[in-house]
């Protein structure tokens, strides 16, 4: 009997020991937590000093939590992020661009309407991630948009005033003619993969359609046939024709090939982004800043806007995936991605256009910086941010095949039109 | 041959009938069925299963997020009107036309390395070298060969002739996506058939050099006949490694164009899957080219399987 009470009672101390040892482990275990983020732009050293700032930040704010960045292949991001989807596993915070990247993968982020209106009017860009009811579905980070950079030293030698820049298409074409006379390329272009078509198109509708019209090809209801859009079209073919770019555009991968070759001043102007990358801040490194100029590019047809406004939008951002455990401090983490000191140094480091008003850009001393930074506040729509994937992808080789006379704009607006039909209905 | 082929069958179903009587023939069969098991699960685990799994998404519109509503036949339908996947097929059976330079070439390289050229050691190094490269690193360094400003343009230039767009030009671009793959892959077959061309009696060429017998007749009578199972089994490996693993090359140096040029059905389910979100719809696309794929393997292992009973 004593033997079995002996046994009992080691048997109970030893059960108890083991139950407070699981109890303390799975206590630690909750205060732990490591948060995932995929991007593509944590491992670039411009933006090295951002992302240690945020980590730094939220991790002494949010203690015992880890914030982990996965910087993933931009090439095949949204493949990856499919997958990670797909098994409902992975990160819980994610970088998106803003426009049908973000809102063809709102089903898998998190709705943050009631999540964000502390920063709501201190951050810009909200519709670029917003679902069909309007409801933010990520965080801005960066506004986006496009702009035609120049070489001025170029302008100069074809004996063009570098501080005129053309304000209508008969004017653009003036100074590639003249550019051209004197053998200097006027329009450094890639479209080895279609992009260069798509800022062509981009850049070309933001003057030529009105808010209404770029809210009826956001829902599909402007065709590409439409005489708008066509005309672009159009001209995409007669630039060509007209020796606008040099030989092998389908060839020349637009990143960075193109910029390169623009860089090398080997042609006079580029279509660049704000942010991220092709930007002012990079051209400035390469070309000298008082030798780089900006200018929004003229519509194809009349301007609907009496002073030409430059192509934006909200350029990347962060959301939370639906299923992240962590929920709440996943949001919290999104939101600190906009936190003004950090957006002052992704500003300064990165040369990125900041979604946060409250940073202090008044130190920028670039010239295009400065003319970047004063279009901001009265901007026109970013087309082909708003263009379904299917049309952006068929636009890629119809492009290609109207550079190879493969064939003809009317073939070619002709299948756009089904595309988009296609892509409507679903 | 001094034996029928109904002859050998016979004995062969009677040795069999022995050993299945025999208790301990059993148990080693059932050992060997223990040996083949591991590798089976892996064959189960990794292809039937999602073969399966892949055969039931393209009967749905899957979109990688929202849960698959099935939808029948829709996105067989939808292929069939699909220009996109019609070049794809026609750019595919373009690139299979291509099959007899893939086996011709390397089989004439072997054949002349193995009758003793001159270097032919180096030759064999040389010609085995890319093999070894991946497609990524082979594009890479044919992206800066084969672009407009790039060395072989240069060269062209040098020597009058005007410069093409390789990469750029629909009337180009495959043929040398083609030629690049070619060129990366040709020594892999060249080893196969030297070692094929090492079986070859040295005794039956020595009698045909006695005979009076011309090289090229040599080579025709001889040599090929009696490798005639390594040019097939070559065949076959060769044609689905062109259906399969030309993703690498048509992402770094064309991304699929110029239009769809350069795209083949491997890359439109990358595509599909990857850029346009639609797994249901590049599900269907796999279920075809696996039965393509299936269909050639076939015929082509039956067309070896006719020769090893002759």
């Amino acid at each position: 009997m004593k033997t079995m009470n002996r046994v009992l009672r080691s048997g109970t101390i030893l059960a108890g020991a083991i139950t407070a040892t699981l109890g303390a482990m799975s206590i630690a275990a909750a205060e732990d937590v490591t948060l995932t983020v995929w991007d593509w732009k944590s491992g670039d050293p411009t933006t090295t000093a951002y992302y240690d700032k945020v980590k730094a930040d939220f991790e002494a704010a949010h203690p015992g939590t880890t914030v982990k960045f996965v910087m993933q292949p931009h090439d095949q991001y949204y493949t990856l992020l499919g997958t990670a989807i797909a098994a409902s596993k992975g990160p819980d915070v994610v970088l998106v661009h803003g426009g049908s990247q973000a809102k063809e993968r709102i089903a898998a982020l998190t709705n943050l309407s009631d999540k964000v209106a502390d920063i709501k009017a201190r951050v810009a860009g909200w519709d670029e991630f917003a679902g069909p009811d309007g409801s933010p579905y990520a965080v801005p980070i960066s506004i986006q948009g496009l702009a035609v950079y120049y070489n001025k030293e170029l302008y100069k030698k074809a004996g063009l005033d570098p501080e005129k820049t053309p304000k209508t298409w008969a004017e653009l074409k003036e100074v590639c003619e003249k550019l051209k006379a004197t053998e200097i390329t006027c329009f450094a272009l890639g479209n080895k993969e279609g992009y260069g078509a798509d800022f062509f198109y981009s850049s070309a509708a933001a003057n030529a359609l009105t808010p209404e019209q770029q809210a009826a090809w956001t829902a599909g209801d402007l065709k590409w046939s439409s005489p708008e859009i066509k005309a672009i079209v159009q001209a995409w073919v007669d630039t060509q024709k007209d020796g606008w770019y040099a030989e092998g555009a389908n060839s020349t991968a637009k990143f960075m090939d193109e910029y390169q070759s623009f860089e090398r001043s080997e042609n006079a102007n580029t279509i660049g982004l704000l942010s991220d990358v092709a930007h002012w801040k990079e051209f400035d490194e390469f070309l000298e800043p008082q030798n780089v100029g900006v200018y929004v590019m003229p519509p194809v047809t009349a301007s609907v806007n009496q002073t030409l406004k430059m192509p934006l939008a909200g350029g990347i951002g962060y959301g939370v995936t639906k299923f992240s455990p962590h929920q709440d401090l996943a949001i919290a983490l999104a939101k600190s991605f906009a936190d003004t000191p950090a957006m002052q140094i992704f500003f300064e480091a990165a040369g990125a256009v900041p979604s946060d008003t409250a940073v202090d850009t008044s130190k920028v001393e670039s010239p295009s910086a400065k003319v970047v930074l004063g279009s901001l506040s009265n901007g026109a729509g970013l087309l082909h941010n708003n263009t379904s994937t299917a049309e952006t992808e068929e636009w890629h080789r119809q492009s290609q095949m109207l550079f190879t006379g493969e064939t003809t704009v009317d073939k070619a607006v002709a299948r756009l039109d089904e595309v988009q039909a296609q892509a409507k209905k679903k | 041959m001094t034996e029928t082929l109904p002859a050998t069958a016979t004995k062969r179903r009677k040795a069999t009938a022995a050993a299945h009587a025999d208790p301990g023939s059993r148990s080693v069969e059932r050992f060997a069925y223990l040996f083949v098991l591991p590798a089976l699960a892996l064959v189960v685990v990794f292809r039937i299963v999602p073969l399966i799994w892949g055969l039931g998404y393209s009967f749905t519109d899957y979109d990688g997020m929202s849960a698959p509503r099935f939808v029948g036949l829709d996105n067989y339908i939808g292929i069939a009107h699909d220009p996109v996947f019609l070049d794809s097929l026609i750019n595919m059976l373009i690139l299979l036309a291509t099959l007899p330079i893939w086996i011709g070439l390397p089989l004439v390289l072997a054949i002349l390395i193995h009758q003793g050229v001159p270097g032919g050691k180096l030759y064999r190094a040389v010609y085995f070298f890319p093999a070894v490269l991946s497609s990524v690193i082979v594009g890479a360094i044919f992206n800066v060969l084969l672009r407009y400003d790039g060395s072989f343009n240069l060269f062209l230039k040098a020597l009058g002739f005007s410069a093409v767009d390789w990469l750029g030009n629909s009337s180009t671009a495959l043929a040398s996506l083609i030629a690049v793959q070619l060129w990366s892959t040709f020594g892999m077959s060249l080893l196969i058939f030297l070692a094929g061309l090492s079986t070859v009696p040295s005794d039956m060429l020595e009698a045909a050099k006695l005979d009076g017998a011309k090289l090229t007749q040599t080579w025709w009578y001889i040599v090929i006949p009696s490798i005639r199972p390594i040019i097939e089994f070559a065949a076959v490996v060769t044609t689905i490694g062109m259906l399969t693993s030309m993703f690498g090359l048509i992402y770094v140096l064309t991304a699929g164009g110029p239009g769809t040029s350069t795209i083949l059905p491997e890359f439109l389910i990358w595509l599909e899957q990857g850029k346009m979100n639609r797994p249901g719809y590049a599900s269907a696309i796999s279920m075809v080219l696996f039965l393509m794929m299936a269909g050639l393997a076939a015929i082509q292992i039956r067309i070896m399987s006719r020769n090893a009973d002759i």
